[in-house]
């Protein structure tokens, strides 16, 4: 048998379903040749620069990396995560004790519903470059994904929303006593809520023994359920990696490029930050959402304001005066030097407590993750460093009829597939011919219009855990406010959640009025001069002056 | 990454150039002469890559000036966009409120030599 993508294992039962799933996962590439979505501009090579065109040898070094990216990132050494059950864990504004099987319910639920985007192979070339993955290099754009998918999350679905397929969680314990250490101590697993698997063991992620452990009670059955299912659907299909969806990777390293970025490189969660302002403006979704980024820890409210009631730009008497928009607020800070300064800590516990709080992008040094909670002294992430085939969004339908279709075929094919009548999957020609047409039907079925075995992989069913002090001091936090009455109440919650901060002042501040005001240059206003990352060799010769550099400027 | 500065005196803060007796006397001197300015230091923050150096690294500033004009002046002098990442962090460690004075942050945070110390940092990246 080939090898198996870790999403596909993740799925599947038996070995006749891991072919099905191969086949599946192998077709949208085999597709990409002949549709090919793609906009003219993008696969019309001579709109290249031949200065651009990488030569053999970048070529080779880009494959040999890419291969080892994809080797490893491909598997990951699974260790359990303890939880214990006498403080809270917090996940984005919800607090869980848990101690009852129904806390414990609740809080997968809150976990797994959440959007986990990672690394992709194998994904139509960034134009420009060599890159068919962002293996060892897309983290950040990861968890700004991530970032920005929950706050679609929150302007598109209902509040709360739990997704009714959330599989068990895997690879966690729940601790009857506060750990000790970090590391497991005196732990025991309980059965009914952790996975029976041994910890430490070094193994693909998930293996067959994984059947499907999509909870088996809630079916969306109304026409208000089939609607929020596809709309799931819908904005997970907004992040496929396929240069034409809103916020792939395709269109965000394209919008990189304007802040001197380009495939290959690494992103901070600063430039992420505008790089997903500029991507939800640019998106023709007009869902009636903006992005706000504060410059230099300041939040100017009349900007905010000013971007989100478009009654105050257009003509006071225009009949097309549309609603106030809902916003996403993000805050790129610095909290500290080297490390993280301590004394914010309990200030960024304060922060993922809020509703408001849509988590914050940052990491480990040099390692990207998206926080979206807490548990006492150690944050809760969703890690974007897993590598998984690329799904194609595009060949996938996202209709409430196909989603309720798919979810009753999904429960017959096991049913069906556990009592054996359907093994010779991939041996049609040994099969009668009603059969062969039959597996074929099913096939194409299964393959065109079963998005949840995709899915899946967007789903992330083991929370990890990492203590505060080595979180990165560089970091994005993320808000979201519906109307304008949210807007105001976020400011006054975020406000009392930043004087918190041990530290003499907040980390970042709602000021009235707009940037301008304070002589600032206008957000949206970007000139058109490259941005200097790197010093210009002439500046160079500047500090050479050595007697004059020791002289005080009057400001 | 930008070469550093070839001069390894140019390298070391400016603490480090520099003794305490010294320093305290700089400031005694420059407070005299001019009473209604603060006397601040700024540096680039030792591991920064992205953010080029400053040419001076000593500034005489009006009590009355805010955070926000100061870290503006900063930017301009290093030719930054807007949306590039540019923090100061007093000591090295804490972001200032973009709407304090000068005065309001050299009154909480002056060094015992009477400089006031920032660091200024854009934000790391991340790829692996």
């Amino acid at each position: 048998m080939n090898s198996v993508s870790p999403s596909a294992v993740q799925y599947v039962g038996t070995v006749m379903q891991d072919e099905w799933v191969e086949s599946r996962r192998q077709q949208p590439l085999e597709r990409q040749g002949s549709l090919g979505p793609r906009p003219p501009s993008l696969s019309d090579p001579g709109s290249r620069e031949a200065a651009e065109e990488p030569d053999e040898m970048d070529k080779l070094k880009a494959k040999l990396v890419s291969a080892w990216n994809n080797v490893k990132y491909g598997w990951t050494v699974k260790t359990k995560t303890s939880f214990n059950k006498v403080s809270p864990v917090t996940i984005l504004g919800h607090s869980y004790l848990l101690s009852s099987e129904d806390e414990v319910e609740r809080f997968r639920g809150a976990f797994v519903s959440r959007i986990w985007l990672t690394y992709r192979r194998e994904f139509p070339q960034l134009e420009g470059s060599t890159w068919t993955t962002d293996c060892g290099w897309g983290c950040m754009l990861r968890s700004g994904q991530m970032l920005l998918a929950q706050g679609l999350m929150v302007h598109l679905l209902p509040r709360d929303w739990v997704w009714p397929d959330a599989h068990q969680l895997t690879d966690v314990d729940f601790e009857v006593f506060r750990p000790r250490s970090p590391v497991r101590a005196g732990g025991f697993p309980i059965p009914s809520f952790g996975s029976p698997r041994g910890s430490g063991t070094p193994e693909k992620p998930q293996t067959s023994g994984q059947a499907p452990k999509c909870s088996q009670k809630s079916r969306p059955e109304s026409a208000v359920e089939q609607q929020v299912e596809a709309t799931h659907y819908k904005l997970l299909s907004w992040f496929g990696d396929q240069p034409p969806t809103p916020f792939g990777v395709h269109q965000l390293v394209e919008i990189g490029k304007g802040s001197g970025k380009k495939a290959g490189d690494w992103y901070g969660p600063s430039v992420v930050a505008h790089i997903l302002r500029k991507a939800v403006a640019k998106a023709s979704l007009s869902q009636n959402l903006a992005v706000y980024v504060a410059q230099d820890c300041t939040v100017y409210k009349e900007d905010v304001v000013r971007l989100c009631d478009p009654s105050q730009s257009q003509n006071p008497g225009d009949p097309s005066c549309q609603p106030w928009k809902s916003v996403i607020i993000l805050v790129p800070v610095r909290l500290g030097g080297e490390a993280l300064n301590p004394s914010y800590i309990e200030c960024v516990k304060n922060i993922l407590k809020l509703d408001c709080c849509i988590g914050i992008i940052g990491g480990k040094p040099k390692h990207s993750l998206y926080f979206i909670g807490f548990q006492d002294e150690q944050l809760l992430y969703l890690d974007p460093h897993l590598c998984q085939s690329v799904v194609d969004v595009t060949q996938v339908h996202f209709s409430p009829e196909v989603c309720f279709l798919t979810h009753m075929f999904h429960h017959t094919l096991l049913l069906v597939s556990k009592q054996s009548s359907l093994q010779c999957i991939s041996t049609v020609n040994s099969v009668s011919p009603i059969q062969a047409v039959n597996n074929r039907v099913l096939t194409f079925f299964l393959c065109n219009t079963c998005p949840l075995i995709t899915l899946q992989s967007f789903h992330c069913s083991s929370p990890k855990k990492m203590p505060f002090n080595r979180m990165d001091p560089s970091c994005t936090i993320g808000f979201y406010a519906k109307s304008k009455k949210e807007f105001e109440s976020l400011c006054s919650a975020v406000s009392m959640a930043l004087s918190s901060s041990k530290e003499k002042y907040p980390i970042f501040t709602f000021v009235e009025g707009q940037s301008l005001d304070y002589g600032l240059e206008d957000h949206s206003s970007s000139p058109s001069r490259p941005p200097t990352h790197i010093l210009p060799p002439g500046k160079l010769s500047r500090s050479n002056n050595r007697q004059n550099s020791d002289e005080f400027v009057f400001l | 990454m930008p070469p550093f500065d070839k001069n390894p005196l140019q390298n070391k803060p400016f603490k480090q150039r520099k003794s305490f007796a010294t320093r305290k006397l700089e400031v005694a001197g420059i407070r005299s002469k001019f009473p209604n300015k603060i006397p601040v230091i700024i540096e680039r923050y030792e591991k920064e890559k992205y953010l080029p150096p400053l040419d001076k690294t000593k500034f005489l500033v009006p009590h009355e000036l805010t955070m926000t004009q100061f870290v503006t002046i900063i930017r301009n002098r290093m030719a930054l966009l807007p949306s590039q990442a540019f923090y100061l962090l007093i000591n090295n460690s804490g972001l200032a409120s973009m709407s304090l004075t000068m005065a309001q942050v050299y009154k909480d945070h002056q060094d015992e030599d009477g400089f006031l110390y920032m660091t200024y940092a854009s934000q790391e990246m991340f790829g692996l």
